[in-house]
């Protein structure tokens, strides 16, 4: 596989969320705004990168047999790190995501990046792999957040723009809405997808 | 058996060395934790006591606990501008702490919710500001408003409560009547 | 009091946070193991007992060995000057502890009863990675819940995680037969219905329990 397909195939192709349903709970808990939604995808972003690269620099030296042990430390050791900065240094939306930051420990596409690919991958391949995950897993965070914001408050990142004609449906920012938001939009993808597959 | 030990080993081994990595970085970051949570505190003091000087208001402690603040004009603190307390009340989903500053007849000069978790568009639209505006519509009806009578509309008070979150407006306003009440009965008291 | 408070924390973690419809905690095995209900009783009872369990131990890990106060034990048994502040360690020593106590529950069930690990066996490895778990033992720290509480707070947290697993199980098994527009089936389909579920649960949070 070459080094740019590494990097796009957590995008689209392979997208954490929307094809692999995986990292589900931050996703519908965040989303209730832009802004919460990229402070999270990035958060988790980092994480990827850094475990990813970790793992793969010392996959050679780790047990095959404790191997998920030591991943699981070193995504947690890189989560404290998140944890901690974000709280001095972004405290708003350190309080805005509560437990989600540390919770981002069992995001199970951090592991599974590890075991499925940087355990066993050179690190600058493990590094894209990491980035292009992550930054599919913000790209979910961003559309999902982007509904539920402008249809549940009518703004985005929070500047209104939709006028006062158009009543908010309060709902989409409730819990009930990350449901039903997130059903449709992957209903969406696999329509999309369908529809190729009978194309060709 | 033996090797049971050695992975053991390793993994505790790891797991000491990113533990002192991470007391590294708690380190760097603790005093800037507490620093935000210092400068929360010093904005919701400023709102609440607008008139005082921020070098003079002064924290009155009993067993290390602050009861409430006393706020002044000047560093000197001679000249009395009010009193600083938080309150808090059971809303819908969270506890709304507040800051609320009352001067020496009961007076309310000013007030900040410090920390809330209410449902997003209900009840967390009491610290709601309006778009080209700049200070919360929900609070600034508090201003110079008695502290010890306040009711939102439903109650027969002058408090316009937020549309479909009335427990989140009564909890914050009812707060502030409590709080005020502890604070009285603890000035009485020194 | 003690036990009213008992009380409001159970109803309170069941209907009203209900992990999965409210604070989304659990959602990965929530929509993969909620096809059929007998999987559902499996995982449920799985995920109630290491809740539990992951409750009480990490409370105390938590208030003994990490939280800096007078009841630290490295301060008396290292002679310490003050109380170290160990806080920043909560979450890879709860993470750890949960992973270890899974492996260890497997073992234990695997030894004194075969034909309960036929049952439980295969969900237990996924409950180290189920955020619910983790969630709960942060979220009784957060609370400042007491001993007690926490483990009531672990308990009825997976009770009201293996309601909404029974709930979802009971309509997916009905949804096989339903005629589902083809882009909708499987995970869609599932998400729609949660969706509309917890609707009907958004109604319990108007439950005001007297504190």
């Amino acid at each position: 596989m070459s080094a740019i397909k590494v990097f796009t195939k957590g995008l689209y192709a392979q997208n954490p969320v929307f094809k692999q349903a995986l990292g589900l709970c931050p996703t519908l808990a965040v989303t209730n705004s832009v802004q919460n939604g990229i402070g999270m995808g990035l958060a988790a972003t980092f994480v990827l990168v850094g475990s990813n690269v970790l793992v793969s620099l010392i996959r050679k030296a780790v047990p095959a047999k404790i191997r998920i042990p030591i991943y699981i430390v070193i995504i947690a050791s890189f989560v404290t790190v998140v944890d901690l900065s974000m709280a001095g240094y972004f405290p708003v939306l350190h309080k805005a995501l509560g437990i989600f930051v540390p919770l981002i420990v069992v995001n199970c596409i951090i592991l599974g990046r590890a075991e499925a690919f940087a355990g066993k991958n050179s690190v600058g391949l493990s590094f894209l792999d990491g980035l292009g995950m992550g930054l599919g897993f913000t790209m979910a965070l961003l559309i999902l957040g982007t509904i539920r914001e402008l249809l549940g408050n009518g703004s985005f990142f929070g500047v209104p723009v939709t006028g006062a004609s158009f009543e908010p449906m309060l709902i989409m920012i409730l819990p009930p809405g990350a449901f039903l938001t997130i059903g449709f939009v992957m209903a969406f993808f696999k329509w999309l997808e369908n529809r190729k597959a009978s194309h060709v | 058996m033996k090797d049971m030990l050695k992975l053991g080993g390793l993994l505790l081994l790891i797991t000491v060395i990113a533990a002192t990595a991470l007391a590294a970085v708690y380190k760097v970051t603790k005093p800037r934790i507490l620093e935000q949570k210092r400068l929360v505190l010093e904005r919701a003091l400023i709102l609440a006591l607008p008139d005082a000087d921020k070098t003079a208001i002064v924290p009155v402690k009993k067993d290390d606990k602050v009861l409430y603040y006393r706020g002044y004009a000047n560093p000197d603190t001679s000249k009395f501008v009010g009193y600083a307390f938080v309150a808090y009340g059971q809303g819908y989903s969270s506890v709304i702490e507040t800051m609320v500053g009352v001067d020496s007849t009961g007076k309310i000069i000013g007030l900040k919710v410090m920390s809330q978790m209410e449902t997003p568009g209900l009840g967390s639209r009491i610290e709601e500001v309006k778009y080209g505006e700049k200070t919360p519509w929900f609070q600034d009806q508090f201003h110079n408003r008695n502290a010890a009578k306040l009711a939102v509309d439903k109650d027969g008070g002058k408090i316009q409560s937020i549309t479909g979150a009335t427990i989140s407006s009564r909890a914050l306003t009812k707060s502030i009547v409590a709080g005020y009440k502890i604070l009285k009965k603890e000035i009485s008291r020194n | 009091m003690e036990i009213r408070m008992l009380f409001i924390i159970s109803i309170s973690a069941i209907f009203i946070n209900n992990f999965i419809f409210s604070r989304f905690l659990g959602l990965c095995p929530y929509i993969g193991v909620s096809k059929q209900l007998d999987s559902a009783v499996g995982m449920g009872a799985a995920v109630i007992f290491v809740m539990t369990l992951a409750s009480t131990v990490t409370w105390l890990v938590y208030t003994y060995l990490l939280l800096p106060a007078q009841t630290n034990l490295f301060y008396h048994l290292f002679a310490l000057k003050e109380p170290p502040d160990l806080t920043f360690l909560k979450t890879i020593a709860f993470i750890l502890i949960i992973a270890s106590l899974v492996q260890f529950v497997e073992m234990v069930i695997q030894k004194v009863s075969p034909a309960l690990y036929k049952s439980l066996g295969i969900y237990l490895p996924l409950i180290t990675t189920n955020c619910a778990i983790l969630g709960v033992t942060l979220l009784n720290i957060d609370e400042n819940y007491r001993f007690i509480e926490a483990i009531v707070n672990g308990f009825a947290a997976g009770v009201g995680f293996t309601l909404a697993l029974f709930l979802m199980a009971g309509i997916r098994e009905k949804l096989d037969l339903a005629d589902v527009p083809k882009a909708m089936q499987g995970i869609p389909i599932a998400f729609i219905t949660a969706g509309l579920m917890a609707i009907a649960f958004l109604g319990f949070s108007g439950l005001k329990l007297g504190m």
